[in-house]
């Protein structure tokens, strides 16, 4: 059931999602104005800003994703407000010790926090510790949310019925709506990465404090980091996914997505295949044995294929001469299919062994996470959020106010993700504060990247503005659930 | 006790390939059999491959240089650098090197240097190399050792032993900037490696850190399945 506490903090989530996403856009708009030599920074404030937005991005939108699975599935389990507002404070603080480290601090070891950079102190001693035990405290929150919201799945579904292994025998007797299926298996994938984490970060700690006495071994470190952050990255994406099939149809004034065999077996292979699709990372790493990199190649294949071939199918359905009444919701849908649709090719290009010889650490990287996060994920997260707080507010999706901030999302964004595939095209590196001048076309690539971004956070406010005022009305005394 | 002693005993010398990696070298005067040079007017020049002996040395020494003579010869390698002998033994005068110079015919070659140096303590530091003389045979204790010095003076590669062409063209593409492949030797203190390498047979074993790589897995799997356990039990108790 969907009370009024779980719709007030929810509110609060999405407020302070929001907030965050503005300031960490700005980050990025300077990071690209200073890679277009617009503005100068120093190297350290560049990488401590990299870190800060690269951090505040994953953590926001993974948040966003469970935010919005937890209150969907309100319809359908009851859900607990009570870990929900308890990962919202464990995250508040979390978030204030890593900015603290990377704005007081100075502490820039990237969002990846790499083995062995964040034990290469170049900035204030306590940043790593902090860093550390910000991270720590964070991924513990959400452990315990997301271990909370399985169990609360299945205390009404059996384990086969939370996998919807019925819709492989004909006229199954219950049916598994869409919703608990994805959120299942996504849940499951974020809780082995947020196990991960937390081994990480005791084998880390293990480190810092041995005195010398005991090493991690790099191959392990680097297979763990990614195990974790790639993972969590793409776990976040599919929760957003939830969100699409619950809201789209039902946004667009159309008969809800059903669970069908070949929708439960894409799911179930999504589960299996992005747990082993993080190998991908390690390509360049010799040491790793080949096995494990045709496995990243193989599951990097899978783990998007399947699922992206059944949503894109059925919402071609939905849309295909259907009347669709088109809202900021529904539309927002449909952009984030389209650009999650084309981050994927792009990621599926890099995961190939030979295209990341080419491609390995080039911009093209940021070009495919930054096409399906800010125009996939961000914009299925955001469709929840303008749809949720309609329902706060009992108001209705308005069909025409909404044409100027499309137009301005798609330009802006598409513009902005556009500048980074054709730097990773000439073979530009990523994340360098300003280019070397052999890349001659380097900076003023960035310097348009940076006025397409600052087109895309435009468009961003707008729909800040229109969510934040319904958002406000659920603290009124006046409002009923 | 007796373990405590073996540990700390002070003829322990450091075979370690990572110490003092990527720091910079201890810019000394050099004697050198063609005069007096800072070891900074060298490398800017050209990168240098630094090794360093003794010319009374009954041991390593001189199938060391024999070998690297050799190699460098086999490989006729065309990247640049340039090639360093210094004597670390205090006692070793220009002219000593100028007879090792001719022993292996490289008293002409522009590519080999030669020296002794007042500051051999210095350098040894800045290396971490660190020779044990042993007064009973006279005759110093100490590795073979190869130093990759590329042209700012930093040591970006060091090779320990008479290590044959591949290794020795890994250290002249290194000095020259070059990427050259390189991951730290599994050690004592490193006990969660994904692999052990067996050095008798060859082998590669899977080691405690693959089943650190698998534990999250494992771990979710059993907690879903003493969910659904427990929640089979509830519906058998309420059924
Ligand atoms: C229009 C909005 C955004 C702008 C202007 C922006 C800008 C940037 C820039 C300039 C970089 C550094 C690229 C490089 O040279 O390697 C970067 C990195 C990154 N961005 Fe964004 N970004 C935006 C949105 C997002 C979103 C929505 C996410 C969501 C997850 C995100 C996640 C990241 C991550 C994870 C990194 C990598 C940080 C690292 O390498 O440690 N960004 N971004």
């Amino acid at each position: 059931m969907i009370t009024r506490s779980l719709k007030r903090i929810t509110s609060v989530w999405i407020i302070t999602v929001l907030v965050l996403f503005v300031t960490a856009i700005i980050f990025g708009i300077t990071m690209r104005f200073n890679q277009g030599k617009d503005l100068t920074m120093s190297p350290v404030g560049f990488y401590s800003l990299m870190t800060t937005h690269g951090i505040t991005m994953i953590g926001i939108w993974a948040a966003a994703g469970l935010v919005a699975v937890n209150y969907l599935l309100g319809r359908y389990v009851k859900v607990s407000v009570s870990l929900n507002v308890f990962a919202f404070v464990t995250t508040v603080i979390g978030v204030l010790m890593i900015w603290a480290t990377t704005f007081i601090g100075k502490y820039h070891a990237g969002w990846t926090f790499l083995y062995p950079l964040p034990l290469q102190v170049a900035w204030a001693k306590w940043a790593t510790p902090v860093f550390l035990f910000g991270l720590g405290i964070l991924g513990a929150g959400w452990l315990i949310w997301s271990v909370g919201m399985l169990l609360q799945i299945l205390s009404k579904y059996s384990l086969k019925q939370a996998f919807a292994w019925q819709h492989f025998s004909k006229n199954p007797a219950v049916e598994t709506p869409p919703l608990v299926l994805i959120s299942t298996v996504s849940l499951i994938g974020i809780i082995v990465s947020l196990l991960t984490a937390v081994i990480l970060l005791v084998l880390y700690f293990l480190e810092y404090f041995s005195g010398g006495n005991f090493t991690n071994d790099p191959l392990l470190m680097k297979n763990l980091t990614y195990f974790f952050g790639h993972t969590i990255a793409n776990e976040s994406l599919y929760l957003g996914l939830a969100a699409v099939y619950e809201l789209m149809p039902e946004s667009s004034g159309r008969p809800r997505f059903k669970t069908t065999w070949y929708v439960a077996l894409a799911w179930n292979c999504t589960l299996v295949f992005i747990l082993t699709a993080f190998f991908h990372h390690l390509y360049m790493d010799f040491v790793q044995p080949v096995g494990f990199q045709m496995i990243g190649q193989l599951a990097s294949y899978f783990a998007s294929l399947p699922a992206a071939a059944v949503t894109a199918f059925s919402v071609i359905a939905l849309v295909y001469r259907g009347r669709i009444r088109w809202s900021l919701t529904n539309t927002l849908f449909f952009i984030g299919i389209m650009g999650w649709l084309i981050g994927g090719i792009g990621a599926v290009i890099d995961a190939t062994v030979s295209n990341n010889m080419i491609l390995h650490n080039t911009l093209w990287v940021p070009a495919h996470f930054h096409t399906y996060n800010a125009m996939g994920n961000v914009l299925f997260c955001l469709a929840f959020f303008n749809w949720v707080a309609h329902e706060f507010a009992g108001t209705q999706a308005s069909v025409k106010s909404f044409r100027l901030t499309t137009v301005l999302l798609l330009i802006g964004g598409f513009g902005f993700v556009l500048m980074f595939y054709l730097g990773g095209a000439y073979s530009m590196p990523r994340r360098f504060s300003v280019y070397p001048q052999e890349f001659t076309h380097a900076a003023i690539l960035a310097s348009l990247g940076a006025w397409f971004a600052t087109v895309y956070l435009v468009a961003i406010v707008l729909i800040f503005a229109n969510i934040i005022k319904k958002c406000l009305k659920v603290f009124s005394p006046s409002f009923s659930s | 006790m007796l373990s405590g002693i073996a540990w700390s005993a002070p003829e322990d010398y450091n075979f370690s390939e990572e110490s003092k990696l990527y720091t910079k070298i201890a810019d000394i005067k050099l004697n050198t059999t063609r005069g007096e040079v800072m070891l900074s007017d060298l490398y800017v020049k050209s990168p240098v491959i630094l090794t360093l002996i003794f010319t009374r040395c009954v041991g390593i020494c001189s199938p060391f240089l024999n070998s690297l003579s050799e190699d460098m010869d086999n490989l006729n390698a065309k990247e640049n650098y340039k090639v360093l002998v210094i004597s670390f033994d205090p006692l070793d005068e220009v002219s000593d090197m100028e007879r090792m110079a001719k022993r292996y015919e490289r008293e002409d070659d522009p590519q080999w240097v030669f020296a002794v140096t007042d500051n051999i303590a210095e350098l040894n530091e800045s290396i971490g190399f660190y020779p044990v003389w042993d007064s009973t045979r006279q005759q110093y204790d100490h590795d073979a050792l190869l130093v990759g010095i590329n042209e700012n003076g930093y040591i970006v590669r060091k090779l320990t032993g008479i290590r044959g062409p591949d290794a020795l063209m890994g250290v002249i593409r290194e000095i020259n900037n070059e990427f050259v492949l390189s991951y730290p030797l599994p050690r004592e203190n490193m006990i969660f490696s994904c692999f052990t390498y067996d050095p008798a047979t060859g082998k590669k074993k899977p080691s405690l850190g693959l089943l650190i790589l698998v534990l999250p897995g494992i771990l979710t799997l059993l907690m879903i399945a003493l969910l659904s356990l427990k929640k089979q039990q509830q519906s058998v108790g309420n059924g």
